[in-house]
């Protein structure tokens, strides 16, 4: 187990490396000045000029990238352009709210998704099945920028319900807190229904026509037993992989959300330093990101065994 | 308390905070569109940041409401008849937050400071050798004098001095400072004081009891009355607008400075909110490359210039909200005299015969736009339908923000449609477009003449003379056609109804004195 867990980081370390030079670069070739954004249109090129040599910029890239290599390998991420902030506080700071978020809306999602899809698959073809199918179709076609804005007119405005705009960190005052975050996870928790319950359905679908369902089922085992025992765990695999991949892909920034919401959380703050060309943030936003993505799958498959026997982690 | 009795009182406190929303009445709620940047006036700051800190810290002098510049912390500026030697008396009794008295002492530590190149003060070029405005002494004669020396005469001292991106040489107490001199938060004279600044989120702001009042009945720009008539202000960021929107609608925010024009109508005609309009001195204007091969050619940029018919394509992108504006005084300023407001004549006809002249035949015109400031995008569009009637091709490249601003900096480019950010002289503005190319890749203005006209501007502070050579630079500016001005900045706030005396201004940042909020 251990071995495995070690083994799996091994690998990643490539793959953080590889991204950790793509994103480097390809900042680097977007045109876009951080300095001459920072001093704005009516910079005289000598000011512009001497605010590129303070932040280092002028420094052949090579040296900026070994420069930037060596800090990330001792642990310091830089300090941000714009706001001077030390970009491993800022990115830590921000994660911890797009988190709990994104892993409320999640579960959520999951938990009522999975079973729906279940029960679709059971009656395919029924009217429940045509009905869950459809919202399922709806809630995926739908952008989340809109339904963001539909929620906020709907709870917000219209029933003024919840307040439009503003951000109370729940661990700072629980009750006001939850009042914020309840309609980005309304919006996250309809949106990742549609992908996961059609999911579900779909490998639900595809173990009940297996031989062996059939040879359960022949051999005079209990409906219930046959789908408990022999249905759901095989079906629930491939969800499980495909919550990884959403969880890993939220984690990396809700950034549509945030910004309809006014979260300070770590797509909003990925976007406003592309837009800034914030180099430090971007680059530290991201190589985060690709770590967590590899965390939450290397979790993913850790979890596997316990659903699906046939896979060993040796 | 058992647990019902505890659901209950938290269901009881959830009541609470949603209908008496999460402040209590008597904080002003202030839209802002991105965080700000920092507190340290002049310094890695942005227009939001300059917002923000100017509600703290005041300088000597500032600009009025018709952008002539006014004395704030002085009572009085003597000005020697050389041009040379700058007098600011101090007001008496003026406190620092912290409760100091201001005196002339600290004038003379915060000049220091900002001409310290540590700083890094946006403004300490104007000012150090070699600046248009070389300060060569700065001294305290007694506790209430500071006399400035500059090296040579120069109009725009004061106008330097007070502005907004300079952090109006703002004057702050040394507990603004942590002990190893870097900065950390301000300790100035202005009508708020520092609370809170939550990144991201929010910056707090508390009334200044003691804030030395003017003798001025009226708010004047950034100086005569600036009561803090509220008991805090809270500058929310909000960076999408229709969030926005939706919370000035709610009652959540008081102000939003900056509504899209389409939203006018509607708030003007909700019962609970109203709109206040006004024109600042940025420019927005459509760029030519005075050295592409093709529109090198005057006759070329004069056939756009008379191609475009800018007053409807104005009123059309601002939905007749704004008034188009060839010229690159604002119609605010007390220098738009009759002459300037003398325009581009339209007339496709002429065009069509003057481009025939100059042997154009569709050659197309690439012309840049972003989707950032979309009032720009929208005059792309326009711009591109108008040239279209008379024959000329233009291809539009809507590129993002930053990519346009290095194109214009570095002179990459046939035709864009650029908006400047508002300079309240208009040898500032002037300035900010008029130079050698070869130097400045970014000037957009290259004409030794005009530029000899200019350094006169700059150099006289007679008005009478001043408006000689402003009518002088326009006609020159319409003749030769360097670049198409099309209009200024136009700011649209909307604020609930229960806020009483805000208003927009020429500066196109919210300004929270002498504003209260009805009961």
């Amino acid at each position: 187990m251990l071995r495995f867990i070690l083994s799996r980081i091994g690998m990643a370390v490539p793959t953080v490396l590889l991204v950790a030079v793509v994103v480097f670069f390809l900042i680097r070739l977007v045109p876009g000045d951080p300095a001459a954004l920072l001093l704005g249109d009516m910079a005289s090129p000598e000011s512009v000029a001497a605010l590129r040599s303070d932040l280092g910029l002028d420094k052949n890239i090579l040296t900026q990238f070994a420069i930037w290599l060596t800090n990330v390998f001792q642990g310091d991420l830089g300090t941000s352009i714009t706001t001077k902030e030390p970009v491993a506080h800022l990115v830590i700071e921000r994660f911890k709210v797009s988190a709990g978020i994104v892993l409320v809306a999640v579960a959520l999602a999951s938990l009522a998704a999975v079973p729906a899809g279940f029960i679709a698959a059971l009656r395919q073809n029924s009217k429940l099945d045509l009905t869950l199918v459809s919202i399922a179709a709806l809630l995926l076609s739908i952008p989340t920028f809109w339904l963001g804005l539909v929620i906020l007119l709907i709870f917000g405005l219209k029933l003024g319900w919840l307040p439009v705009v503003g951000y109370v960190s729940v661990a700072e005052d629980p009750s006001r807190g939850l009042l914020y975050v309840l309609m980005p996870i309304l919006t996250l928790f309809l949106h990742e229904i549609g992908v996961l319950l059609r999911m579900a359905r779909a490998s639900a679908l595809e173990v009940l026509r297996l031989d062996y369902i059939t040879h359960a089922r022949a051999k005079g085992l209990p409906e219930r037993t046959v789908l408990w025992r022999h249905v759901f765990p095989n079906a629930f695999a491939p969800t499980l992989t495909l919550i990884g991949l959403v969880l890993g892909n939220m984690l990396g920034g809700i950034a549509v959300v945030e910004t309809v919401f006014t979260i300070p959380g770590l797509g909003r703050l990925l976007v406003d330093a592309i837009f800034g060309r914030d180099y430090p943030v971007i680059q530290g936003c991201l190589l985060f990101i690709a770590v967590i993505y590899v965390l939450v799958n290397l979790i993913v498959d850790l979890c596997y065994p316990l659903f699906d026997p046939r896979v060993k982690i040796t | 308390m058992n647990r019902r009795q505890r659901l209950a009182a938290s269901a009881a406190a959830l009541a609470l905070t949603l209908t008496c929303g999460p402040a209590a009445a008597e904080t002003l709620k202030i839209a802002l569109n991105a965080d700000i940047r920092s507190l340290d006036p002049g310094v890695n700051r942005d227009a939001n940041s300059d917002a923000v800190v100017l509600h703290m810290v005041e300088g000597l002098v500032a600009y009025s409401e018709d952008a002539s510049v006014k004395p704030l912390l002085a009572k009085e500026v003597a000005v020697s008849d050389d041009d040379l030697t700058y007098t600011f008396t101090l007001r008496d009794g003026v406190k620092f937050h912290n409760g100091n008295v201001l005196t002339a002492a600290d004038v003379v530590w915060n000049w220091s400071r900002y001409m310290d190149e540590a700083t890094k003060w946006r403004c300490r070029n104007d000012f150090a050798e070699g600046g248009a405005a070389h300060v060569i002494s700065v001294t305290a004669p007694d506790d209430q004098t500071v006399v400035f020396k500059l090296e040579k005469p120069n109009a725009l001292f004061q106008a330097t001095l007070a502005r907004t991106d300079c952090g109006m040489t703002g004057i702050l107490d040394k507990s603004s400072f942590n002990a190893d001199g870097s900065f950390n938060v301000p300790v100035g004279t202005g009508p708020f004081r520092y609370k809170e600044w939550r990144k991201g989120e929010f910056i707090d702001l508390e009334a200044f009891a003691d804030y030395a009042v003017r003798s001025e009945e009226k708010r004047d720009g950034y100086t005569g009355a600036k009561r803090p008539l509220v008991e805090a202000v809270r500058f929310a960021v909000i960076p999408d607008r229709s969030s926005a929107k939706a919370a000035l609608l709610n009652g959540d925010i008081d102000i939003v400075p900056d509504v899209p024009y389409a939203d006018v109508e509607e708030f003007k005609q909700n019962a609970d909110t109203a709109v206040s309009l006004a024109t600042n001195p940025g420019i927005v204007a459509l760029l030519l490359q005075t050295r592409d091969p093709l529109l090198k050619d005057m006759r070329i940029r004069k056939a756009i210039a008379m191609a475009l018919d800018t007053k409807t394509m104005v009123e059309g992108i601002t939905l007749g909200l704004g008034k188009a504006n060839n010229s690159l005084i604002p119609p605010t300023s007390q220098y738009h005299s009759a002459a300037q407001a003398q325009g581009y004549s339209y007339d496709p006809e002429a065009a069509k015969a003057l481009l025939q002249e100059a042997g154009y035949n569709g050659q197309p015109i690439k012309l840049i736009a972003n989707t950032r400031y979309s009032n720009t995008y929208d005059a792309a569009i326009v711009a591109q339908a108008m040239l279209q009637q008379v024959g000329i091709t233009a291809e539009l490249e809507v590129l993002e923000w930053a990519a346009q601003l290095d194109r214009y900096q570095s002179s990459n480019y046939t035709a864009m449609v650029f908006p400047y950010s508002g300079r309240y002289d208009p040898a500032l503005t002037m300035d900010s477009v008029m130079g050698n190319k070869d130097k400045e890749p970014r000037k957009v203005w290259d004409d030794p003449d005009a530029q000899a006209m200019l350094a006169d501007a700059v150099r006289y502070s007679d008005p009478a003379k001043r408006q000689e050579l402003f009518d002088k630079l326009h006609a020159r500016f319409l003749e030769t056609v360097p670049f198409i001005m099309l209009y200024n900045g136009l700011e649209a706030s909307a604020y609930q109804k229960h806020v009483q005396n805000y208003a927009a201004s020429i500066f196109s940042m919210p300004r929270a004195w002498e504003v209260t909020i009805a009961e």
